[in-house]
């Protein structure tokens, strides 16, 4: 059971900074095929991250939720730590919601036009989902 | 000679001048100070993606077993006969002979391959307009009908060359703000035409930002991928001494840090990053996880050039207003120093006038 020895260390690094470096009990991570969560003691992995959420349980307090909307990212644990790479990362209230709203009828439409390309198909459904995690992130807030 | 009161004039507009050249001074020692801070906290990113894949290239078996290279589109080594050559300048004057030295490195770039097609992408308004003045624009002209290879998005657009130096893209106001989201864009285009065999290799021209007395002018060969985590570094200018004691003097005054911020602690920690003597659970295929880590290893090689320029432009901008200061304020010396004797002057004449008149009049 996790206690307050038994904490994960917890980092988000951003391009721009290390957005988060703090002490945690969990964390719920959007790896490209599915949320995962990661608790003290995980086997080493390496995991590529889709467009989602990272829900940070216990950074700050016991009760503390802090929710991160991520379109890409990369991410690495170990036994104590969980160090998080990702290409941006946003607060639910910083998620501009009317421009992923946007971006997601943009995704819709480079999805139509498409035709018989795998690359535009792949492209579109990266902006599409990234859309929807953006706006599901956002709706979770209010 | 001038009268007094012309002098007095002419030392007041100098004066105004090394106002002006001043604060343009501090202003471009914010912004450096600025520019640093973000370059160094961009570090810990693009250290840990560059240590994640090396790792991933040792661990994970994507060497092709015939020629020895990795397996993946970006490493593979063609004959250079189209070169794209990406431009990084400032977006204003006023630094000296910042813009004026990358833009001569890269002219000297593209007269040394004058038997190859080369594609120049700037970035950067100064670049920009001097390259889209001296070379045509690349010309596309699109088709919506499908081939027999319909799967390939690209055949679509076809581009007929006219000249052997195309422009084919600038990025206005990409330096102004620089965020991740557009560097990106922008690294996943030169992929794709990578991939798409459209160019043989990517240059990179940018002047190289340690410190105030530590930048190069460097010309670095972005594509095709050879070792994750050197740079191919294929010519680089350095400062010279004048330079680089300018430089300092400049930094010096204007309350900037001399020398590089220690970053090694920093630096040993993002090491670590997917590369603990473990075996790790690969939560997707290794080879999807080093695909999906390319295009970012080369925004962040991208979004470091563009992070180190923006600095040298504004530490170019402090030097360049220094020494515009320090020369207004000699200038003034010089005329006031001229403005005291024509003054002394007039008024020995005027005693000379005074004294012969009454020799005159005795």
């Amino acid at each position: 059971m996790a206690d307050e020895t038994n904490q994960l260390r917890v980092r988000l690094v951003t391009p721009e900074r290390i957005f988060f470096d703090h002490a945690a009990v969990a964390v719920e991570l959007p790896a490209k095929n599915g949320y995962f969560e990661v608790l003290y003691g995980h086997a080493p992995l390496v995991a590529e991250l889709g467009a989602g959420d990272v829900i940070i349980h216990g950074g700050e307090g016991a009760e503390s939720v802090q929710r991160y909307n991520v379109s890409w990212g990369f991410t690495e644990v170990l036994g104590d730590r969980v160090t998080i790479l990702a290409s941006d990362a946003l607060k639910p209230e910083e998620i501009d919601v009317p421009r992923a709203n946007e971006q997601l009828a943009r995704g819709h439409k480079e999805w139509d036009q498409a035709g018989d390309s795998a690359d535009a198909y792949t492209e579109a459904l990266r902006v599409i989902s990234e859309a929807e995690a953006k706006i599901a992130s956002a709706a979770e807030k209010h | 000679m001038a009268n007094v009161l012309d002098l007095r004039r002419r030392i007041r507009s100098v004066k105004n001048t090394r106002q002006i050249t001043k604060a343009m001074k501090m202003v471009a020692a914010a912004k450096l100070r600025r520019a640093q801070e973000r370059a160094l906290a961009a570090r810990p990113y693009a250290k840990m993606i560059t240590s994640v894949l090396e790792s991933l290239t040792r661990r994970v078996d994507i060497f092709d077993e015939d020629t020895g290279n990795l397996r993946h589109p970006l490493f593979i080594t063609r004959e250079e006969k189209r070169i794209l050559l990406i431009v990084i300048s400032g977006d204003k004057g006023f630094a000296g002979a910042f813009n004026a030295n990358i833009l001569k490195t890269a002219f000297q770039f593209i007269a040394g391959n004058t038997d190859k097609e080369i594609d120049v992408e700037a970035v950067g308004r100064k670049a920009r307009d001097l390259m889209r003045r001296r070379y045509p624009v690349a010309v596309y002209s699109e088709r919506t009908e499908s081939d027999q290879m319909g799967d390939n998005p690209h055949i679509f657009k076809t581009r007929e060359r006219k000249a052997p130096v195309e422009v084919t893209g600038d990025h206005p106001g990409m330096l102004l703000k620089l965020e991740q989201s557009r560097v990106f864009e922008m690294a996943q285009n030169i992929i794709a035409r990578y991939i798409h065999e459209e160019i043989d290799a990517a240059y990179i021209v940018y002047n190289e930002f340690k410190s105030v007395i530590a930048q190069r002018l460097v010309v670095e060969k972005l594509l095709p991928l050879m070792t994750i985590g050197i740079p191919q570094i294929t010519g680089a200018v350095e400062q010279t001494e004048a330079e680089r004691e300018r430089a300092a003097e400049a930094a010096l005054s204007a309350g900037i840090l001399i020398e590089a911020a220690d970053t090694a602690e920093a630096d040993e920690e993002a090491k670590k990053f997917g590369t603990a003597q473990v075996d790790y659970i690969y939560e997707q295929p290794s080879e999807e996880l080093f695909a999906g880590l390319i295009p970012q290893y080369i925004t962040s090689m991208l979004y470091h050039a563009m992070t180190e320029s923006v600095a040298a432009e504004q530490a170019a901008r402090m030097t360049a207003m220094d020494s515009a200061t320090n020369n207004a304020s000699d200038m003034i010396d010089a005329y006031t120093l001229l403005m005291n004797r024509v003054r002394q002057a007039a008024i020995t004449k005027e005693i000379i006038e005074i004294v012969s008149g009454a020799a005159a009049a005795q």
